[in-house]
C-alpha cells in the first residue's frame, strides 16, 4: 500500500511538472509549412565531378573542356572550359542534373534561380557569350542569358564572382517550353572564350520585373476612321526647305496644299502620313471592306500616286495611280477621292496588321490642296469605286 | 602627390567635343573650340594606312575592345564609340522590364569606363536597332543611354545609328530621344537621297554618315537561283568617289562628316563586297579613293583597277549558267595606273548564300580546285566543275606593292 501510494506522488508530481512545461496547443494550427523551394528535390546541378556528370566534355576543334582541381570554388574541381565557336554550329556542354530526373520547376518559377560561380584566368569582362538553355522532355528549349543585374560586381574576372539566372528570365512561355517537366540544363558557349565555372545550384531569388504586352499597335475595326490627324505624324512639309508643300485649311482635318507653278524643285513632290501615330495600325479584319477617302480641292484635278507601306511582312508596299474613276466632282472645285483597299494590286500579300504608311507623288497638277483623310466602309465593285451607292 | 599628378594630366588629355552652329546656320563639330570635320572610316586595323591617306577617326561599334581606343589615339586618330543596344532580331525583348534594365546598367558602366578616354570624339548609342524591329520602346532605351550621358560626360556629344532613312524613325527619335544630338545613318543605295530625304521628315539635327560606302548586298540584283551580283571593283571605286564629292560633302549645313564602311574586310554575301582590303590585308583602289577624297591628291603609288568582268562575253550583270566539265573563258578588264607590271590570280568559291542581315557576322566559303587550260592578262580558259550547283569565279590583279583589285562572277553549273 505504501509503495503504491508513493507511486501515485511520484506520478501526480511529474504530472504537474511536465504540464508546466508544456506549450498551449490550438488544435486549429496547421504544421509548418515548407516552400516550394525547400521541396525541390535537384538543388544541386554541379559541384565537381565526382557527384555531377556532364555530356559534351569531350575536347574537339571548338572547345576544351577539363575539371580543375586547384582554386575550385566547392567540391573537389570545376569546370573549365575554352572555346571558339568560329568553325562549329554549335558549341555546349550539358548537366544531367538529378540524373536526368523529371524536374517539375513550376512551382519554384517565380521564386528562385540557377546560382554559378564563375571566374577567368587575367583580365575583366563585363559579359561573356554564354546561354542558358532548358531543355524539356519535349525536346523543346527556351533560353536565358547572363544579365548584368545578377552578375556580381558587374564584372566577371579572376575572383569567383556569383552570377544569377531567374527561372523567369527564360523565355519558356514564347517558347513553349514545358517547365514542369525539365530534363536538363545545357551550356551554349558563343565567339570565343576561356571560363571557370564552379558551384551551379538552384537557390531562392525575389525577382520583381514585369514583362509588359505593348505592341505599339492600334486596331482599326469599324468604320469610319480618320486618318493621319496631327500635323507630327506628316512629312514631306518643311517649309525651310521647300514653298511646294505647306499645310492647308480647307477641311476639316488635315490637308496639304501644294503649290509648284512657280518652283523649280520638282524633286519635292512627295508627302506622307501615318494613319494613325506612326504605330502598327491593324485594319486586317476591315481592309477588305475598306477604301480610303480623301477631298481634293484644285481647277483641274492632278494625276497622283498613292503608296501604302506595311511594318512587316515580304511585300511592304503597294501602289495605284489613281485616274478619273477614283474621283466624284461635288462642284466648286471640290473632289472626293476613293481608293478601295482591294484595288491595289497584290493587296492579299499586304501585312494589313502593321499599316505604317500612306504616301502621295504629285505626278502632274501645279496647285491643289489635299486632305481630310479617312477609312470608310466600301462593298462596291473596287474597279469602279464612285459606282458603288453605299458611298 | 603622384596620383593628383597623373589624375590631372588624364584630364587634360580629354577633349571638349560639341556640337554648333557657325555664322552661316551651319551645324559643325567643335573639338576644343576648333571646327572639326570627321573625314573617318570604320575601322579596327590598317591605321597607318589610314592616317597617311588622310583620315582622322574611326568609327568603332562596341566597348568590347578597348586596345582600339588606345590604338586610334597613338595614331593621333579620334573614336566614334558605340554602346552595343541589342536589336530586337538578335531576341531582345524590350518588353522585358529584366532585360532592358541590364542592359542600360551594363552600358552606363560602358559609359563611365571609356567617357574620359582622350580618342572619344561621339558616342554612338546602338547601331541599327531599327532594323527589322518592331517594338518602338527601344528607343526609351537609347533616350536613357544618352540622358546618362549628359549627365555624367559634358564632353562628348551623343549619337543613334539607324539602317537607312524612314520617317516613322525620324519620328520616334525625335519624340522619344531629345537627349540624342545626332543622328547617324547608315546608308548604301540610299545614300542618293538622304540628305533630302533628312529634311523631308524634318529631322532637325545635324547628321554624320556613320556608314556608307557601294550599294550593299541587300540592295543588289540577284540571279535567278538568288546569287547576289557583285560589281568589279572599278565600278565600286567610281561610286564610293562621287557619293563622298557629290552628296557628303557637299552638305555643308547639316553633316558633320562620315565614315566609310570598311576599312578591313569581312565576308557579306562575298569576301570582297565591302571591304576596302582583301582578307590576305592587301589594299584595294577603295583605299586610294579615300585618299583622294580626304587629300584631294592621287597617292604615288596606285592600285590596278579591273573596271569590268564577262564569262563566255556575257557581262558580269546578266545570268550565267554553263554545263558541267565544259571549257568556259573569263575576261577581265583593268587599268594598270602607274604599275609597269600586274600579276592576276582566279579563284572559285562556291556560292555563299547566306540570310543574315545588318551586318551579322556572316561564314566564308573555303576555295575549291580550278582546273586552268589558259592564263593570260585579261583572260582565263577554264574547265568548269564536275558538280553541279552555284559558284562564283573571283579574278585579282596586283601590283608588286600588293596593292589590288577584285571582280567575280556568279554562275551556276547545271
Amino acid at each position: 500500500m505504501k509503495i503504491a501510494k508513493k507511486i501515485a506522488i511520484v506520478v501526480f508530481v511529474f504530472s504537474v511538472v511536465s504540464c508546466g512545461s508544456m506549450r498551449d496547443v490550438s488544435i486549429y494550427e496547421s504544421s509548418k509549412s515548407v516552400s516550394p523551394f525547400e521541396q525541390f528535390p535537384y538543388k544541386i546541378l554541379f559541384k565537381d565531378s565526382k557527384e555531377n556528370g556532364l555530356w559534351g566534355v569531350k575536347t574537339n576543334a571548338c572547345k576544351q573542356v577539363s575539371y580543375k582541381t586547384n582554386n575550385s570554388y566547392v567540391g573537389e574541381d570545376h569546370l573549365h572550359i575554352k572555346w571558339n565557336a568560329s568553325d562549329c554550329r554549335y558549341v555546349a556542354v550539358g548537366l544531367k542534373w538529378g540524373n536526368y530526373k523529371v524536374k517539375n520547376l513550376k512551382p519554384i518559377l517565380e521564386s528562385t534561380a540557377i546560382e554559378l560561380r564563375v571566374r577567368i584566368d587575367s583580365g575583366s569582362l563585363s559579359n561573356v557569350p554564354m546561354f542558358f538553355i532548358l531543355v524539356d522532355y519535349g525536346g523543346k528549349q527556351c533560353r536565358a542569358n547572363i544579365n548584368y543585374l545578377d552578375l556580381e560586381g558587374g564584372k566577371i574576372d579572376t575572383m569567383w564572382r556569383r552570377i544569377r539566372i531567374p527561372l523567369q528570365a527564360f523565355n519558356y512561355e514564347k517558347k513553349g517550353v514545358n517547365m514542369s517537366n525539365i530534363k536538363e540544363l545545357r551550356l551554349e558557349f558563343q565567339r570565343n572564350g576561356d571560363l571557370h565555372i564552379d558551384n551551379i545550384k538552384i537557390v531562392p531569388h525575389n525577382y520583381n520585373y514585369i514583362k509588359s504586352k505593348e505592341k505599339f499597335t492600334k486596331l482599326f475595326d469599324s468604320h469610319p476612321q480618320n486618318l493621319g490627324v496631327g500635323k507630327e505624324y506628316w512629312w514631306g512639309i518643311n517649309t525651310k526647305y521647300s514653298s511646294n508643300l505647306k499645310f492647308g485649311d480647307s477641311f476639316e482635318y488635315e490637308s496639304v496644299v501644294v503649290d509648284c507653278s512657280e518652283s523649280k524643285d520638282l524633286k519635292w513632290n512627295t508627302f506622307g502620313f501615318s494613319p494613325y501615330q506612326w504605330m502598327h495600325v491593324d485594319i486586317s479584319s476591315i481592309y477588305r471592306t475598306s477604301a480610303i477617302k480623301f477631298k481634293i480641292k484644285a481647277n483641274e484635278l492632278p494625276k497622283l500616286k498613292v503608296f501604302l507601306f506595311s511594318y512587316k511582312g515580304k511585300k511592304r508596299r503597294l501602289q495605284i495611280v489613281l485616274n478619273a474613276s477614283n474621283f466624284i466632282n461635288r462642284g466648286d472645285g471640290i473632289y472626293d477621292a476613293y481608293l478601295p483597299l482591294k484595288s491595289l494590286e497584290e493587296h492579299e500579300k499586304f501585312t494589313w496588321e502593321s499599316f505604317k504608311e500612306i504616301r502621295f507623288k504629285f505626278l502632274s497638277g501645279n496647285q491643289f490642296e489635299v486632305g481630310n483623310f479617312q477609312l470608310i466602309e466600301f462593298r462596291g465593285n473596287p474597279k469602279k469605286p464612285t459606282q458603288w451607292k453605299g458611298i | 602627390m603622384l596620383f593628383i599628378s597623373f589624375a590631372n594630366n588624364t584630364y587634360s588629355q580629354v577633349s571638349k567635343v560639341e556640337v554648333s552652329t557657325n555664322t552661316l546656320g551651319n551645324f559643325e563639330l567643335l573639338k576644343n573650340g576648333v571646327p572639326y570635320y570627321i573625314k573617318g572610316a570604320g575601322a579596327k586595323d590598317h591605321f597607318d594606312l589610314l592616317v597617311n591617306s588622310g583620315a582622322n577617326s574611326i568609327r568603332i561599334w562596341s566597348t568590347n575592345n578597348s586596345s582600339l581606343l588606345d590604338s586610334a589615339h597613338q595614331h593621333g586618330l579620334t573614336v566614334t564609340l558605340g554602346l552595343h543596344v541589342r536589336p530586337e532580331r538578335s531576341g531582345m525583348d524590350y518588353n522585358n522590364e529584366y532585360a532592358v534594365k541590364g542592359q542600360i546598367e551594363q552600358l552606363k558602366n560602358e559609359v563611365l569606363k571609356y567617357k574620359d578616354h582622350p580618342a572619344l570624339l561621339v558616342w554612338g548609342i546602338g547601331n541599327e536597332v531599327d532594323l527589322k524591329y518592331s517594338n518602338f520602346k527601344v528607343w526609351e532605351t537609347i533616350e536613357i543611354i544618352a540622358k546618362f550621358i549628359k549627365k555624367v560626360d559634358p564632353n562628348h556629344p551623343t549619337m543613334t545609328v539607324i539602317a537607312g532613312m524612314d520617317p516613322s524613325k525620324v519620328y520616334y527619335i525625335k519624340k522619344y530621344c531629345p537627349s540624342v544630338d545626332i543622328l547617324g545613318i547608315n546608308v548604301y543605295g540610299s545614300i542618293e537621297n538622304a540628305g533630302a530625304n533628312l529634311r523631308k521628315f524634318n529631322w532637325d539635327k545635324p547628321y554624320i554618315v556613320s556608314e556608307w560606302g557601294v550599294n550593299g548586298p541587300f540592295e543588289a540584283k540577284t540571279t535567278s537561283w538568288k546569287a547576289k551580283v557583285e560589281p568589279p571593283n572599278g565600278f565600286k571605286a567610281d561610286q564610293r568617289l562621287r557619293r563622298y564629292q557629290e552628296l557628303i560633302v557637299k552638305d555643308k549645313e547639316r553633316c558633320l562628316g562620315s565614315y566609310c564602311f570598311l576599312w578591313g574586310q569581312k565576308q557579306e554575301s562575298t569576301a570582297t563586297w565591302h571591304g576596302m582590303f582583301l582578307n590576305n590585308g592587301n589594299p584595294t583602289e577603295a583605299v586610294d579613293v579615300m585618299h583622294y577624297c580626304w587629300k584631294g591628291e592621287w597617292p604615288n603609288s596606285r592600285a590596278p583597277s579591273i573596271r569590268d568582268i564577262s564569262l563566255e562575253n556575257i557581262g558580269w550583270r546578266k545570268d550565267h549558267v554553263i554545263k558541267p566539265s565544259k571549257q568556259a573563258t573569263l575576261k577581265i578588264e583593268y587599268f594598270k595606273y602607274n604599275n609597269q607590271k600586274v600579276n592576276v590570280e582566279y579563284v572559285l568559291f562556291p556560292e555563299a548564300f547566306s540570310n543574315k542581315i545588318g551586318g551579322d557576322i556572316q561564314k566564308s566559303p573555303d576555295p575549291i580546285p580550278l582546273e586552268i587550260v589558259k592564263k593570260s592578262e585579261n583572260e582565263l580558259i577554264f574547265i568548269s566543275p564536275k558538280k553541279k550547283g552555284a559558284y562564283r569565279l573571283f579574278a585579282f590583279v596586283k601590283n608588286d606593292r600588293g596593292q589590288s583589285s577584285v571582280a567575280n562572277i556568279p554562275f551556276l553549273i547545271q
